[in-house]
């Protein structure tokens, strides 16, 4: 962080942005001034009458969805009058409304700006209408309400009771959440909008992390003076803490980045500007301070990029250790460094560099300048900027920029969008269960526009981004931390979802191969073909590696997952660099390029059970039967062994697909695979085999072939387990046809010699003989 | 003697033979009285005026007594002070070596972790160099 500071005449009370370079702050000498950092004026907006003494400044939300507001016109001001005031941008004050006996401690809009929260010393908490009417009384207590804040969703508030903090529903049946939080009276919270976290600063010097359960996430020793101001970064990576002439910035886990110890006295309130590079804070002595996040790092592979100005950076390369500086014309907001490129949005331009070449960078305007989220994969990235989202390629031609009716753009984070080589994510703002995909080329919805529907509110998701398109998949973590494995474009069959991990923290797809890696229950993870789920369930436990990490007390958190290498940020705030092996990444390529005498000298080489394991999924999955036979072996499941080799035998190429597919557990697949093939037999027969007896007879009765087949063997199973026929539908049936297994086993032999006959005359494979 | 009328009816003549009311001897006294309270005031001024000198001189020195105070007054407080905001000073750089040695703590751990995979990735290229 780096500092500069402004002063008023007497206390500053409040300060809060308009855009990302003017700021107002009102202050105890009736005041109310406006800083525009851009060229450095300071000028008086209004001054206020000489009883009025502001306490909380809230402007209105900015971007409300339908019509787009780049400023916000109007912002609450309340006093130690009891008074809550709306105030215009330039300094008129529309209304005035009494509303609370003694001062009014808070006032604060709720994120669609449909109703403000006032909180007052007489200890009621009202609501507001936007044109300043009286909605309802939420509560009321004792003792006076120092803050309180609005949930993301907008549907709780939360305040402080003294001590305790109290999580309160809008919905008047609804059950409150009430936790002892503090030692010492609570004087400022904090709710992030991004990452749901809630953050306080009490009396007792401490401040701490809270979930929207209430369960602590981090609790800080005690400081010197009381903590007197806390406020969440936009993006929610960050807070920033004030107190007695310091300043805080922390990590959303809650150590700390950096301390700033300015003469300041106390910092009263704290804000951030909305790009969250810029911190204003309201100090005791009447100065304004401004804050700039600095000394931010990205790395990747063997570049080391610091912002050391706000404007410069420098990259550093470690091999040689040499070193650029990249200069900009304006402050940089964001940058993101992966798959050989750097890309810089300032306030007014986006930069693009390659690794190769740090000092011709590709530029180009951008429409807005308010980039809030930057992503990146192998040949595109994404920008969120302002209240639209924009794919690029590297080139810096605008590839897309899909839409979609309902989702506020600007709301999105780096968990709610995943982008891939051809696929984008996107979680919907207001219903978290929605996910809608888009092609990436031309901007419009994948298949038939239908978004993907969770059962549960997804958390995060990501995309896998290798392979082909039609192999893309999506990983997502739910609310109850279940990881969950879908695929994204599904041609003629019924969207599959399969869980494949629980207690999962945080994940991250490799960035050259489809491995997916995880924390789950405290260890780091690695799926090493998640995809083998939807070929064979069973295998999933066996490709997956664990690293032992008796180390991390509390679940650390994957940021990247690079070539064989896992970076983890663990909660202390360390980075901790796991290598893993490298030969699934190798797998995964010869799989891909279909090398399959190259993958098994792999994983004779490697003699790994989990490299074994992937090579059996992978090779079934794309139906290489010789290969999966000899993984299979190589796992020890023998059964699946012989399977694969009854599936060898198969005179056609349909039955042996519809075997696979049955293989995996898709029977239904597998069963109008064979009708389309008009392998009538093979359908029942399958039915038959897994005593579906009722699909089976259904099937002989419509195709009008075979019932005396099923019928026979439904006798036999009875005879076998010793029952009485039960079914209607068999005692119907049975009563007209005789059963004569010699004319079965005849009329089977029949149907092979037709199919190997079939199958000869496509010429798809050679003759095969049948030993059945 | 005979009775003088003149001095009978209170009259006299001095040495210039001019009529007095009052005896030469008295008047000549009178006159010496005269001469000497002339001098006696004369001197009381001159002492009036040594004397406000001296009360003057030492104001002045009052006052630089009193500056001189004021000073050294000023002076132990500011040491105290100094103290005091050496103590605040020391406080605040003690809460920045905190942040600073947490600060090393993490890349002493991040340096281990890279040891760590540099160990493995050494044994990695071993055990291949040895299987090849």
């Amino acid at each position: 962080m780096c500092l500069d500071r402004c002063t008023h005449r007497d206390l500053v009370s409040c300060v809060g942005w308009t855009t990302a370079d003017e700021l107002y702050s009102c202050s105890d000498d009736h005041q109310i001034l406006r800083w525009n950092l851009l060229t450095g004026d300071t000028s008086v907006v209004v001054k206020l009458q000489d009883d009025i003494y502001p306490i909380d400044l809230h402007w209105f939300p900015k971007s409300v969805s339908g019509k787009k507001q780049a400023v916000s016109e109007i912002f609450a001001l309340t006093s130690t009058d009891g008074k809550l005031h709306l105030v215009s941008k330039s300094g008129r004050i529309e209304k005035s409304v009494e509303c609370h006996k003694g001062a009014v401690l808070a006032g604060r809009w709720n994120q669609d700006g449909t109703a403000l929260i006032t909180a007052g010393e007489d200890g009621q908490l009202k609501i507001w209408s936007k044109s300043g009417m009286l909605r309802s009384t939420l509560a009321q207590q004792g003792s006076a309400v120092y803050s309180v804040a609005w949930s993301p969703d907008s549907s709780r508030v939360l305040y402080t009771s003294g001590r305790q903090l109290i999580i309160k529903p809008l919905q008047p049946s609804s059950k409150l959440l009430q936790w002892k939080a503090h030692d010492g009276v609570i004087l400022k919270v904090d709710w992030s909008v991004v990452n749901d976290l809630i953050v306080s600063g009490a009396e007792d010097c401490k401040y701490k992390v809270w979930d929207s359960y209430g369960r602590v996430l981090f609790s800080s020793s005690a400081h010197e003076y009381p903590i007197t101001s806390v406020c969440w970064a936009p993006d929610g990576e960050l807070f920033a803490v004030g107190s007695f002439h310091t300043l805080r910035l922390c990590d959303r886990t809650g150590w700390s980045y950096s301390v700033e110890k300015p003469s300041t006295g106390s910092l009263l309130s704290l804000s951030w500007s909305a790009d969250g590079t810029q911190l204003a804070a309201a100090c005791g002595n009447g100065h304004v301070l401004f804050a700039h996040v600095i000394e931010q790092r990205w790395e990747w592979k063997n570049f080391e990029i610091t912002l050391t100005k706000r404007r410069s950076m420098q990259v550093r390369n470690v091999l040689n250790d040499a070193l650029d500086v990249l200069e900009f014309r304006d402050r940089v907001i964001k940058a993101s460094l992966a798959h050989g490129h750097l890309v810089v949005s300032t306030s007014l331009q986006c930069y693009v560099y390659s690794v190769k070449n740090w000092n011709t960078p590709l530029i180009f305007e951008l429409k807005e300048g308010m980039v809030s989220l930057i992503q990146q994969t192998e040949r595109y990235f994404l920008l969120v900027d302002g209240a639209e989202l924009y794919v690029y390629s590297y080139e810096g031609r605008l590839v897309s920029s899909p839409k979609s009716p309902g989702v506020r753009m600007d709301m999105l984070n780096s968990q709610s969008v995943s982008l891939s080589n051809d696929t984008m994510a996107i979680r919907d703002t207001t219903d978290e269960r929605v996910i809608f995909l888009f092609e990436v080329l031309t901007g419009k919805p994948i298949g038939d526009g239908k978004p993907f529907i969770h059962k549960m509110e997804v958390m995060f998701m990501a995309l896998d981004q290798c392979g082909s398109p039609t192999d893309r998949r999506m990983a997502l973590m739910d609310k109850n931390r279940d990881l969950y494995l879908t695929s994204v474009r599904t041609v003629g069959r019924a969207q599959s979802i399969c869980k494949i991990g629980s207690m999962v923290d945080s994940m991250c797809w490799n960035d050259s191969a489809n491995l997916l890696c995880a924390v789950q229950d405290n260890q780091l993870t690695v799926w090493c073909y998640p995809a083998v789920v939807f070929v064979d369930k069973e295998l999933l436990p066996k490709t997956i590696c664990t690293k032992d990490h008796s180390e991390f007390s509390r679940p650390p958190r994957v940021l990247s997952y690079v070539g064989t290498q896992v970076k983890v940020r663990r909660v202390d705030g360390s980075l901790v660099c796991r290598g893993m092996s490298p030969y699934p990444t190798l797998l995964h390529e010869y799989a891909s390029s279909a090398r399959w005498a190259d993958a098994l000298r792999l994983c004779r080489f490697a003699k790994d059970q989990t490299l074994w394991s992937c090579l059996a999924g992978m090779s079934m999955a794309s139906r290489e039967l010789s290969t999966a036979e000899v993984a299979y072996a190589a796992i020890g499941e023998a059964d699946k062994v012989q399977y694969i080799n009854f599936m060898k035998d198969l005179p056609s190429k349909d039955s042996c697909l519809a075997h696979a597919l049955l293989f995996s557990g898709h029977v239904q697949e597998a069963e109008s695979t064979l009708l389309q093939a008009n392998l009538i037999y093979h359908a029942i027969q399958i039915h038959i085999n897994l005593y579906n007896w009722d699909r089976a007879l259904e099937l002989a009765v419509k195709h009008k072939t075979h019932v005396d087949t099923v019928l026979a063997h439904r006798q036999k199973f009875l005879r076998d387990f010793s029952k009485q026929e039960s079914n209607k539908r068999f005692l119907q049936y049975s009563e007209g046809v005789e059963v004569d297994w010699q004319k079965i086993q005849a009329k089977i032999e029949m149907e092979f010699a037709k199919e190997r006959e079939q199958a000869a005359n496509s010429s798809v494979r050679s003759s095969v003989s049948i030993r059945r | 003697m005979a009775k003088d009328p003149l001095a009978e009816a209170e009259l006299h003549f001095d040495e210039l033979n001019k009529l007095r009311i009052l005896e030469p001897d008295v008047s000549q006294k009178t006159t010496e009285l005269k001469e000497e309270c002339e001098d006696f005031v004369d001197k009381i001024g001159q002492f009036q005026k040594i004397v406000s000198g001296l009360i003057e001189l030492v104001d002045e020195l009052a006052k630089e007594a009193e500056t001189e105070k004021m000073k050294a007054i000023g002076a132990r407080n500011l040491l105290k002070s100094a103290e005091k905001q050496r103590e605040a000073q020391q406080q605040q750089l003690q809460a920045l070596i905190a942040e600073k040695k947490m600060q090393l703590e993490r890349y002493r751990i991040e340096y281990e972790a890279l040891q760590k995979v540099e160990a493995e990735q050494n044994e990695f290229i071993d055990q291949f160099i040895l299987q090849k």
